[in-house]
This record gives structure tokens, sequence and C-alpha cells, in this order.
């Protein structure tokens, strides 16, 4: 295990190689001009042509890569273009509230979405599951930003319960991880739910009936387990995709994450900051996915990485 | 077993769908809510909620209206502007304009000092401009001065800045370079973009990029006690929603810009008062001149005639904005009102028959992808539809559109015909809104000349202005010149914006600048 693990995460480095390079190419091929939007629109040639020099873009692309990659490798992420800010401490700024958005979000809908999927397998064709489903149906098909907005309407404006945005303190986090997880829940609970049933239907659980076992036990004991690889999945993809922030919400809940500051910065062109965005992303989808198979082999313990 | 599901259920249900059911029965009890503000605690402060990042706190470097209104709450310039952006005398006492408009005399105050307790002195002043000028920091305040030549220090207080050529906005410039404390700038950038060290009625405190930018009072300003708040805090909240229910739980006590959809939601408010003020902001479409069939005024002129503008101001702008009736808002100086072009579709299609296209064109239509670009473009794709001007409407990124308008060489490689776009001059000046806009000196890639109106007269008035100091002479240039850019018609002339707030009934003095800033020097809380 620990030396798979330890492979895992090797085989980490050429593949970020590649990504850095990709990304490089991509936004740089990418039609826009820093120069020009630092400028400002009433700049002349000269003026665009000195930014483009302070700011080494006149430079071959194969110079600026190796210039980049040299940073890189000695940890210096560079300046963003745009504010002239350090890129790590942007980033760093931001990863914080971000990663305590995503593992909120990721656990009530974890927690929320299995139950809901237990409950409609049990009581599967029944009203509990129809109730259950059509939950589940609700969360997937309500945009997070209109969720998001309903939210700040009934529990800021009307009750006062929590502020409207912002990333201050564990209440401005309630909302938020509430719009953020409502679609992965809905999800999580299908998943579950038809995990479950199929589970449900095996010669194990018969077995187990036969045997006189609770229908806690059942569930519990022996079908759930099985029943979770794919949500184990889901989830980890969510959560891969949540780490890398949403713009939708944090623009919702005025909320300091990361998606925005990628947006932000692919709009102005900020070359450094999506950069180092985006390599950032890869590694922590890497990671998650490398916590999934861990993750896959205590449920299964057939499963085994060597 | 089943049971304690079933209710676990239950319970999931009811808390989900109380959290869903808000939008319906949260109408009712909007109006009468009152915006509860922090000042009932006593201690006088106040959050201003606004739609952007700040994006630096450097005052020489800073280009977007928000960097420059947050800088402005704690720096100030030799000069600065009042409410209708007229330029006022701040750290300077007075100044003086040599004859040859080549030499800016400031007689400088002797009773400020900076927040670090540095004094402010023509020394300041120097090393505030050298720091500008010296090309290794590439300062965008560089900009404002590039006209100057040198400084000279006369005396303790009393500078002049000598210039290569005149430059009718020169005045203006000088608003736009705040003064920092020389013992911050010695410290370097890095260290003046995080510790912002003026001389304004507010002090700096704390900056958290993409959250908050915390200002408190200075005790010490200059000027007197200007305003009762003890603390400011500046809340970027980019969505509209989310920025107009902080000013409705009374999270935010100004909130700017105010959407124009939500202004009814206040109208019978007894909190909040939405505060209307003119804009520098004129919106239009340039038309590529040099291409046929725009090359002829007469269907230029058709096209300004086809449009109707108080149409677009109810459509487009919920009816906040006036027709733009000149080449510039008139909150710019030296703006001289024309007489717009009155919508008449015969007068349009006779003009388009004079012109030989009687059965219309293809056109296309370029603009960027808000949603406000985007209504704009289809409703003048609908209106030039009624002369047969057929318009295919082309929405882009910024950053695309930005490299198609500004990257072709020569007027003839442009392929931009129509562009739906804005212009508001930095500093409010009569040159930031024509030299750039109109001097055949400025095609792309040199200037925003995007509508290749090349017109010789215009070009040389614009030099005209600029070569004297005599404001009577410059007016008179800006005049005619307004009238001959009009009658030419360059652009399909639009709309000047409004610009919209909203305010806590309780606090007063902070307004929106025709600049799009917002000033809160003389904040008070009643």
């Amino acid at each position: 295990m620990w030396q798979y693990l330890v492979k895992r995460i090797i085989s980490l480095i050429p593949l970020l190689l590649v990504v850095s390079f990709v990304v490089f190419m991509f936004i740089h091929i990418i039609p826009g001009d820093p120069a020009r939007l630092l400028a400002g629109k009433e700049a002349t040639v000269e003026e665009v042509e000195m930014a483009r020099q302070s700011l080494g873009l006149d430079k071959p692309l194969y110079e600026q890569y190796f210039v980049y990659l040299k940073g890189l490798l000695s940890g210096d992420l560079g300046y963003s273009i745009k504010s002239g800010a350090p890129v790590s401490k942007l980033i760093g700024d931001r990863i914080l509230p971000t990663l305590g958005l995503t593992f909120l979000s990721i656990l009530w809908a974890l927690i929320v979405g299995i139950l809901l999927g237990i409950i409609s397998a049990v009581f599967r064709n029944r009203w509990p599951d129809h109730l259950g489903m059509f939950t589940a149906v609700s969360g997937i098909s309500l945009p997070n930003f209109w969720v998001g907005l309903v939210l700040i309407q009934l529990f800021s404006v009307q009750l006062g319960i929590f502020p409207t945005g912002g990333a201050d303190g564990w209440k401005s986090y309630i909302m938020p991880s509430f719009a953020l997880g409502a679609g992965i829940m809905a999800m999580i609970a299908r998943f579950t739910r038809s995990s479950l049933v199929d589970s449900m239907k095996q010669d194990y659980i018969r077995m187990g009936r036969a045997k006189g076992l609770g229908s806690g036990s059942i569930v519990f004991g022996h079908a759930l387990k099985n029943s979770l690889i794919p949500v184990v999945t889901v989830a980890g993809l969510q959560f891969g995709f949540l780490l890398g922030g949403s713009v939708v919400v944090e623009t919702v809940f005025s909320f300091p994450g990361l998606g925005t500051l990628l947006i932000d910065s692919i709009q102005f062109r900020d070359y450094p900051v999506v950069q180092a965005e985006i390599l950032l992303f890869a590694v922590q989808f890497i990671l998650v996915n490398l916590l999934i198979d861990i993750v896959y082999s205590f449920l299964n313990p057939k499963i085994r990485y060597e | 077993m089943k049971k304690f599901l079933g209710f676990l259920f239950v319970l999931m249900l009811a808390l989900f769908s109380v959290a869903c059911s808000g939008d319906n029965d949260s109408n009712a009890g909007n109006e009468g809510k009152s915006a509860k503000s922090s000042e009932e605690a006593g201690d006088k402060e106040i959050t201003i909620a606004i739609d952007q990042n700040f994006i630096t706190l450097d005052p020489h470097n800073a280009g977007d209206t928000v960097s420059i209104f947050g800088i402005r709450s704690m720096y100030e310039g030799l000069v600065s502007f009042d409410e209708n952006m007229e330029i006022i005398p701040a750290l300077a006492e007075s100044y003086e304009i040599s004859d040859d408009a080549l030499t800016y005399t400031f007689k400088l105050r002797e009773d400020v000092t900076f927040h670090d307790g540095e004094p402010f002195n023509a020394e300041a002043v120097k090393v505030n401009f050298d720091r500008i000028m010296d090309d290794a920091n590439n300062l965008s305040a560089k900009r404002s001065l590039q006209f100057v030549d040198s400084l000279e220090v006369i005396n303790d207080n009393e500078v002049a800045f000598k210039l290569n050529e005149p430059f009718s906005a020169m005045i203006n410039k000088f608003a736009m370079v705040p003064m920092i404390s020389p013992k911050a700038i010695e410290e370097g950038t890095k260290y003046v973009e995080g510790n912002p060290v003026g001389t304004g009625t507010f002090k700096f405190v704390e900056w958290k990029q993409g959250t908050i930018l915390e200002v408190e009072k200075n005790e010490d300003y200059w000027g007197g006690d200007q305003t009762n708040v003890a603390k400011v805090i500046f809340s970027p909240v980019p969505e509209n929603g989310s920025r107009v229910a902080m000013l409705k739980t009374g999270e935010a006590d100004f909130v700017y810009p105010m959407p124009q959809q939500n202004v009814k939601e206040f109208e019978n408010s007894d909190d909040v008062t939405i505060d209307e003020s003119p804009s520098t902001i004129a919106r239009y479409v340039s038309i590529n001149t040099f291409k046929d069939p725009y090359s002829d005024l007469k269907v230029r002129q058709a096209m300004n005639h086809a449009v109707d503008k108080e149409a677009y101001l109810q459509v487009v702008k919920d009816g906040f904005g006036h027709v733009l009736d000149s080449t510039m808002s008139s909150e710019t100086q030296y703006y001289s009102k024309q007489e717009p072009y009155e919508f008449d579709i015969e007068k349009a299609k006779a003009l388009l028959k004079e012109a030989g296209y009687e059965d219309g064109f293809e056109a296309e239509i370029w603009g960027n992808t808000s949603s406000e670009t985007i209504k704009g473009m289809e409703f003048i794709k609908q209106q030039l539809a009624q002369v047969n001007i057929d318009v295919t409407i082309k929405s882009m990124e910024e950053g695309t559109l930005s490299d198609e308008i500004y990257t072709p060489e020569k007027p003839e490689d442009a392929k931009v015909q129509m562009w739906y776009v804005s212009w508001s001059p930095s500093s409010g000046d009569a040159d930031g809104a024509t030299r750039g806009l109109f001097s055949s000196e400025y095609f792309p890639p040199n200037g925003a000349n995007t509508a290749y109106f090349d017109n010789d007269q215009v070009t040389n008035w614009i030099k005209e202005a600029n070569a004297t100091a005599d404001t009577k002479k410059q007016e008179e240039i800006y005049t005619d010149l307004q009238r001959t850019v009009y009658s030419e018609a360059p652009w399909i002339f639009l709309a000047t914006d409004i610009n919209l707030a909203g305010r806590s009934n309780n606090l007063e003095g902070v307004y929106v600048a025709p600049d799009g800033s917002v000033n809160i020097s003389k904040a008070q809380v009643k």
C-alpha cells in the first residue's frame, strides 16, 4: 500500500509538467493581450509595447515557458499582471475559505444524501421513496445561484440570521455551502438509492434475511457498505470540482474563493495567476482521485493496490 | 428501524422545504423592514458595498475606478475634483499656469502632514515625482505626467512643473496623481502597495484582497473635522441581488452601483434613498468610416435617424439615462449641446436612397458579452432593420474583442464595422474625450479612434486646443469641434448614463462623482 502511494505520488511529477506545458500554451494562444489590457484603452502603441516588455511578453514563447518553469521549480509562482501582487499570496488568501466551503458542502451533502438514498431504497416505490426522489430531483434541477439568492432573501433579508456574504466566521459559510451542496446531495441520494436497491437483490442479502437478520443489520451491516463504491466515486469527483471554487456561488455570496479569482484572471489574461491556479487544480484533482482509490480498498477489501 | 428512518426523512424534508419556500412569501415583509444600521451601536461605522474588487492600492499605479476611489479615501493630490469634477485646490493652496502653457507653478499648503507624521512639502512632491518618472518602476501615473519634462523645487512650499509641450488637460491630470509619504516610498513598491500612507480624511487600516478595505478617520486632517464616521468598510459584492440585499438588511449603508431593475423596490422605502447623479459615461456605436458603405456621410446620418434614442433609454437603460446630445457627456469639460438626430424613419430611408442604398445592406455589430451590451446590440439590430439594414450581432469576450479591435496595423486591415461601446474620459477633461477618439493620429493600434474618423480640421483643432493656456480659446475650439464631429456622425449617438446609488437615510455626504467614483470624505451619520 505505502509503496503504491509513493509510486502514485512520484508519477505526479511528469503529469504536472505536461499540465504546466499545456496550460501555458493554451492561455498564451487564445486571443487577448494582457499588455493592451494593462496599458488601458487610452494607451498608445509605445505604451502597450512598454508594458509588454516589462511583463517579459515580448520574448519568444518557449523562452517565456522556461522562465516560468524555472520559477515554478524554485517555488516562485511569479506576480499577477493585473495587480502586481505575488500569485502565491493571491491564491493563499483564497485557498482556506475555498477548502472550508468545499469540506462543509461535501460533508452535509454526503450525510443527507446517503440517508435520503437509504430511506428511498428501503421504502422503494412507496411514498417516502417518491418524496425523497422528488427532493433529489429538485436539488439537481434548482440552479445554485437561484437557491443562493432565495437563501439570502429568506435568511438574511427576512430573518436576519446569516450575513448576505463574505467569509467572516462560520455563519457566512452556512448558506453558500447549502447552495453548493444541494445538487451534490441530490446526486449522492440517487446513486445511493439505485446502488442499494441493486445490493438488496443480491443473494447474500437473501441469505441474511433467511438467517433472520433484522432490516437494520441487513441495510447498515451488509448492503450499504457494498453500495457505497459508486457513491464514493461521484462524491470524490464533485469534491475535486468544488476545490476549484464555484464562480456562481462565490459571486452570489461575495465569497473570496478560487473560482472568481480564476475567471477574473482569465478575462484579464493574467497568465501567471491562471497558470498557477490550474496547476493547483490539477494537483488537487489527482490527490482526490488517489484518495478515492484508497477509500475503495476500505469499502471492498478485495480491491488491493500493489 | 423503519419508523426511525421515516422520522428522519420527514424531518429532512421539512428542513429542505423551509429553505426552498422562501421565494414565495418573502416579498411581503420587505417594505416595512427597517435597514438596521451598524450606527445603532453608536460607533459610527459604515459599510459601502461596491460591484468590483480593488485591484491595487498603489496610488501611482491604479487604473480602474474602484481602486482609484478606494485610494482617494486616503490620499490627495495637489488639486482634486469636486462633485461636478471641477478642479479645486487640495494639497496646493493655489496654482498658476504660464502664458505659453508650459509651466505649472503650485503653492503648497504648509499645514499638512502625512498619516505617518512626515511633513508635506516641496521635497515630498519631488520624491513622488521621481518615483513616477522612474522607468524602472513602470507606474501608470507616468501617463498622466507624460508631457512633464522636469520638476523644479522653488522653495520649501513652491514647486514648478515644466512641460515639453502644451497640454490642455494637464491640470486635471495633476488631480490624478496622489501624494504618498516620502518615508513610505523609501520602503519600496511592495510596501506602498500594502501600506497606504497619504494625507486624506481617512487612514488605512486593513485590506484583504478579494474581500474588504477598511479605513478609519484621520483625526489630524489638515482640513479640520470633515466627517463624524470613525470607520468605513468597502466591501466588494459583485452580484447585484446580493448587493441590494445588503442594503435591505442594513449590512451596507451605501450601495453602488444600484442595479437599475431594483430601483422600484425602494420607491416607498422609509429607510433607503436612491441617489441619481450624472455620469461622464457616453454610450454609442462607433461606425468604421473607412469602410463602404459607412464612408458615405448620408448612410451614417441615416443610421442615426433610424435609431429611436428615447426608446433605447427605456428598453436598455430602464429609463435611467439621457440622450447623448454631443460627442461627450454633459459632465465633461467644455461640453456643448448639439441638436440630436431626431428619430425619423422616412428621413433615414430618404438619406439611404440618396446614397444608393435604398434596399439597405448587410452589417455587423460587435460588442462584449455583458447582458446589457447584448440587449443594446439587439435593440440596434431591430431599429436598423426598419430601414433594411440587416445587422448581424457578434458578441465577443472582452480580451478577444480588444484584440480584434486594436491589433490591425492599418485602417484597411480593420474588420470592425460597428462597435457597441462606451467611453468615459478618466479625468473628465475634453482632451480625454476627443483626442484618442477623433484625431486621425489615433487610429488603432495607436488609440481608440475606432471609427477611423479622419478630418484634418478636427485633428488640428485638438492640437490647437492643447497649445494654448487660454481657457476661453479652448472652449471655443471644443465647441466647434463637437459641432463638426456630431454632424459628421462617426458614431450612432445613444445615451449618457445616470449613476444610481442606494443610500441608507441616516447617512449623508457620501456621493458618486460623474466618473463613477464613490466619495466618502464628508460622510456624516445622523
